[in-house]
Order: C-alpha cells, then structure tokens, then sequence
C-alpha cells in the first residue's frame, strides 16, 4: 500500500510540474518546474528498482543540465521577449489536435493491449539496478554503445567549443 | 492527465501493493503529451528545449518501467545512454541561444529559419 501511495504522489507531482513547465511563460520559472519534473522522476526510478538511474538522474539531469539552464537564462538576463506578431499562431489548433489525436491513441493502446501480467501486481524482481548489474550489462554486452555515447559526448563538447568560438569571432574578438 | 487516474482506478480491482506497469505508462504518457505540446507551441528556444526534456524523461520512465516488467537491465542501460544524449543535445541548443543571442537576433525559432552564420 505504501508503495501505491508514494507512487501518487511522485506521479501526481511529476504530471503537475510538466504542466507547468508547459505553460510558464518565463524561462527560470519553467527550470525551476522542471527540477520538479526530475525530481518525482526520480523517486519513480526507485519504486521501479532502478535506484542506480535515480542517482544519475539527480546528478546529472537535476545537478548538471539544469544548472547549465540556469546558467544561460542568467547570462541572457532579464531581456524583455521581443514580441513579433505570431504568425503561426493560428497553426496552434493543429498541435493541440496532434496531441489530443495521439492521447486518444495511447489511451486505446493501453486499455486493449493483451500483455500478460499488465495490470497485476509486478512480480518480484531480481538485482536488476544495482551499479554492479548496469556494469556488467554495459561491460558484457552494450560496450559498442558504451563507446559510441562517449564518443557524442566528446563531439557535442567540441561542437559547443567551436560554436563559442565563432560567436566571439563575430564580435571582433580573438 | 484525468485519464491517467481513470487508469489507476481501473487497475485497482483488489488490494495489491504494487504499482502494476500500465500506470506508470499512463504517467509516461501524460509526460510525452505535454512535453509534445510545448515543442509544438513554443517559440522560445529556451522553454521549447525544456520541453524536449519532458520528451525524453518521459520515454526514460517507460524504458525503465518496461525493464522492471520484463525483469533485465536493458532499459536501465538504455535509459542512462538516453540522459547522456540528453545532455549532448542541451550543450549545443544552449551553444546555438548563447550564439544567437550575441548577434543580437530575437530568441524566436520562427525567426531563426535560415542556416546562414
């Protein structure tokens, strides 16, 4: 029962604080929603015997991407949004008619589907979480993936590098 | 969202202590929709990025529930590849908003349309 009732209100919590990153209009505001997000996520992630991923998931989504948010909002500063007519706005029909289409979809999805076992109490689970299982996982059997995300991570760094670089140049600096 | 909890009140038959995984894909779900429509609606690179990590935060929760369901690791290890691309795709937006920014240009995507530096 007590897992039933975190789960509430981590799943409650997590649909609230998306909404309003949604709907904010203020870039801090929405960041400061969407740590929310990560962090009901989180406690997700351990109802889910996955506390390995809930860990990374505070440390890097809510320590270090975030951050990297805020960090850009405060550089662009309080910088008042140029508002040019919307042009598109009428256009807007079309994305809340996509996205109504599509949870009408996925409501049917989950309500027909025959999976066995879907509705029921999930079984028992063996050590599937721990550091060691996602290491051996990793060490075993995904190590072409392994190498292959650090390999983006390497690229998006000198990507980001030379981005920097050419907007300085713009400006007449080095 | 309502129908999420019209969901959870479904799969409620008897007393169980468990989450079953279709809530936790209804929760996904609601996620991924609203994560959708804020990249559909916004124009600001900003909360439209912010947007896209609901996306990906959402399709986290449904690899991750689905590992548990299926009782292996590969939906942790994916899921961790996920954030990992994740934080690549920030870099480079936020590099794109700061660069932009310098130029003095309006933080508008719509604005945004042409590729040239």
């Amino acid at each position: 029962m007590g897992e039933r009732i975190v789960f509430t209100i981590a799943a409650a919590s997590a649909l609230a604080s998306g909404t309003l990153v949604v709907t904010l209009k203020e870039p801090f505001r929405a960041t400061v929603a969407l740590i929310g997000t990560l962090l009901s996520l989180a406690v997700l992630f351990v109802l889910l015997a996955a506390p390995f991923v809930a860990a990374i998931q505070v440390i890097v989504y809510a320590g270090a991407i975030v951050v990297l948010f805020l960090f850009v909002i405060a550089y662009l500063g309080e910088r008042p949004l140029v508002e040019i007519g919307d042009r598109l706005g009428r256009y807007q029909v079309f994305a809340w008619l996509a996205v109504i289409v599509l949870g009408i979809q996925g409501f049917i999805v989950l309500g027909t589907t025959k999976l066995d076992g879907f509705r029921d109490d999930p079984k028992v689970v063996s050590d599937i979480g721990s550091p060691e299982a996602i290491g051996r996982s990793f060490i075993d059997s995904y190590i072409v993936p392994f190498e292959a995300t650090s390999l983006v991570l390497l690229v998006a760094a000198i990507g980001a590098v030379m981005l920097a670089k050419r907007a300085v140049k713009s400006e007449g600096g080095r | 969202m309502s129908s999420v909890l019209a969901m959870g009140t479904a799969a409620v038959g008897d007393p169980q202590e468990g989450v079953p995984l279709a809530l936790y894909l209804g929760v996904s779900g609601g996620l991924f929709l609203l994560g959708l429509l804020g990249v559909l609606t916004r124009r600001n690179p900003l909360l439209l990025f912010l947007a896209v990590e609901l996306l990906l935060n959402s399709a986290n929760l449904s690899l991750v529930g689905f590992s548990r369901y299926w009782n292996v690791t590969d939906g942790h290890v994916f899921a961790l590849v996920v954030m990992v691309v994740a934080a690549a795709e920030v870099v480079i937006g936020l590099g794109l908003v700061v660069a932009v920014f310098r130029q003095r240009l309006a933080l508008d995507v719509d604005q945004m349309s042409s590729m040239k530096g």
